[in-house]
């Protein structure tokens, strides 16, 4: 099963406080390659590390040691949206394709030695779909593997809101997975909260959702989360009305999160793990 | 506005149930606030639920029998509104003596006969009937209807019964008239074959009646081959009473509103009561007709037929494959 995970690369552009041994840049002193610059060897006792030429050029006769920035391990979070409408979906639900990014995440995750954390929301955040950060991956694997087959009716997503509280103070790597499909004024809100963090906006749409629309037809639809019903009366004026609005709204999601200077990443359809790696390629200044 | 079996209102409430049910085929869309709002469709989903509601309603209403209660047309005709008393006494099963060619015939057949001639030759005329043996039988109140008339002289022509009581035949006769307006000219007819004699009680009642309600009385007599003619006054039984046609006869000759009688074996005196009658009873009258309530089940049913059919191509316009 882990065979079948695609992987990706990612990296993050600023300096990561674990203590961990990892792969990203930190700000802890240690075994490392970066120079961060010198001390004495009393107040660093690592004689390993004397630079004999920096001693030789002191005038007070003190010695002196190389000190190193370590490279650490950061946290990465995978956070998924399971309202209502993450059950949409025309091959695979939102949802499942929800799951194989998560998967894909924890997988690389753990090559990179990095923690990796899964949280669910949807009006709230679900106690039930939610692993503690661990650098051994297979129990979450386990849940988003279950949580495939997870069905979520009428629940929306407030729970954005109430994230920051599960998430640890220092910076972290996070994967926000979700359609989007709430208020702009709750992404607003929610954005601020956890804007210590260095967040991935995964927008999930579907292109039955908006572009391949049936060609002629009456249809009732009902709203998962709200329970509103319409009827649509579809034919060409309607579905151009549709696509254009899908249209608008990409653009104001594209807005919003480079307002907060996140770019947002766009999945539809099938994923693919390489889209995930030109996208740190492409955003984040290694 | 009636209803034959109105317990099935009490499904009406079902019919709601359309527009608070969803529909079955309904799909889950991810954000239906996304869609934008169209006009069109919202009104074809409010005729949709409007369409499915009726059909239930005009379904209901169907089983419920829905119909238009009678009415009542005023109708003004020219001619008498007459009664046929009919007697129906075992001696009418008996040949009748008159010569017309049709030999061998019962007198009961023979009164039927006479009486549809009589009907079909009065055009305007109403008709009721009551039929007489022992008691009497009410069988047409009086209407404009000449089939109903026909058809009900024609349905004496069978088997007699037990005796005559011309009183009561009299009296229930008389009645017919209680409730119809008076236009003028009222005739009873009574087509017996004589006998039949009537207590000194219901002989009064017949006087103020026939005078109250200003009937005229007109006896038609079917005499039996060899009987005796009621016009015969010399005739006497043996024992010195009078026989009761006779006493008949003469107790009608009493009355204080015109009287007529005439014996039926002679065609021309049976002209001559025509005749008679025509010249009499011709003055306009006016009459409430009884127009059956129309029954809409069937426009119910149609039209709930209509609307399921619309349903139904709305069901063939309907997006099979979205996903």
């Amino acid at each position: 099963m882990l065979e079948n995970i695609q992987q990706f690369s990612y990296h993050i552009g600023w300096r990561t406080r674990g203590r961990l041994a990892g792969s990203h840049v930190s700000t802890q002193r240690g075994m490392g390659m970066e120079f961060r610059g010198h001390a004495t060897l009393l107040s660093y006792p690592d004689p390993r590390r004397i630079d004999i030429r920096q001693t030789i050029r002191d005038p007070n006769e003190q010695i002196h040691v190389r000190i190193f920035n370590q490279k650490s391990a950061t946290p990465v979070f995978a956070i998924a949206d399971l309202s209502g409408s993450m059950n949409f979906g025309s091959r695979h639900r939102k949802i499942a394709l929800a799951c194989q990014i998560a998967e894909s995440i924890a997988v690389s995750a753990t090559r990179n030695s990095d923690p990796f954390s899964f949280i669910g929301f949807d009006d709230e955040v679900l106690e039930n779909w939610r692993t503690t950060l661990s650098v051994r991956s297979h129990h979450a694997l386990e849940l988003i593997e279950r949580l495939k087959h997870h069905h979520s009716d009428s629940k929306g997503s407030k729970g954005i809101l109430d994230l920051y509280r599960f998430l640890p103070r220092e910076r972290s790597l996070i994967f926000l997975i979700s359609d989007f499909h709430m208020p702009l004024e709750l992404i607003e809100q929610a954005l601020p909260l956890i804007l210590r963090h260095h967040i991935v906006p995964v927008v999930l749409w579907d292109s039955a959702e908006y572009k391949n629309l049936p060609d002629f037809g009456i249809s009732s639809v009902v709203d998962p989360e709200s329970g509103e019903k319409r009827t649509l009366f579809l034919r060409k004026e309607l579905r151009e009305k549709i696509f254009n609005r899908f249209e608008e709204r990409r653009k104001i999601i594209h807005n919003l999160f480079m307002r907060f200077d996140m770019p947002p990443l766009f999945i539809e359809g099938d994923f693919d793990a390489n889209v995930f790696t030109e996208y740190f390629h492409q955003f984040v200044v290694a | 506005m009636g209803f034959n079996n109105p317990n099935f209102l009490w499904l009406l409430p079902i019919s709601l149930l359309p527009i608070f049910l969803n529909r079955v085929h309904s799909r889950k869309y991810s954000w239906v606030s996304m869609l934008p709002h169209d006009p069109l469709s919202n009104l074809i989903g409010l005729l949709l639920k409007i369409l499915a509601t009726v059909a239930l309603i005009f379904i209901i209403l169907g089983l419920s029998g829905m119909h238009s209660s009678q009415q009542q047309v005023e109708r003004i005709g020219v001619g008498a509104q007459i009664a046929l008393v009919l007697d129906r006494s075992a001696s009418m099963d008996d040949p009748f003596s008159g010569t017309e060619g049709h030999v061998g015939e019962t007198k009961s057949v023979a009164a039927s006969r006479l009486m549809t001639q009589f009907i079909e030759s009065r055009k305007n005329d109403m008709f009721g009937m009551v039929s007489f043996s022992n008691s009497s039988m009410y069988v047409l109140p009086l209407s404009q209807n000449r089939e109903a008339a026909v058809a009900a002289v024609q349905a004496t022509a069978g088997n007699a019964l037990f005796q005559t009581n011309i009183g009561s035949g009299l009296t229930s006769g008389i009645s017919l008239f209680n409730k119809v307006e008076d236009s003028g000219s009222r005739a009873l007819i009574l087509i017996s074959d004589g006998g039949g004699r009537i207590d000194a009680n219901t002989q009064q009642k017949i006087r103020d009646w026939l005078n109250q309600l200003h009937i005229s009385l007109y006896w038609i007599v079917l005499r039996e081959p060899g009987g005796i003619s009621i016009f015969d006054t010399n005739y006497k039984e043996p024992d010195g009473t009078l026989p009761p046609e006779i006493e008949l006869n003469d107790f009608f000759k009493t009355l204080k509103s015109p009287f007529n009688a005439y014996e039926a074996e002679d065609p021309k005196s049976l002209g001559v009561a025509i005749a008679d009658i025509n010249q009499k009873e011709k003055k306009p009258i006016r009459y409430m007709e009884r127009i059956p309530g129309y029954d809409y089940t069937r426009g119910c049913y149609f039209l709930a037929a209509l609307m399921v059919g619309l349903l139904l191509a709305v069901k063939y316009l309907e997006v099979k494959s979205w996903h």
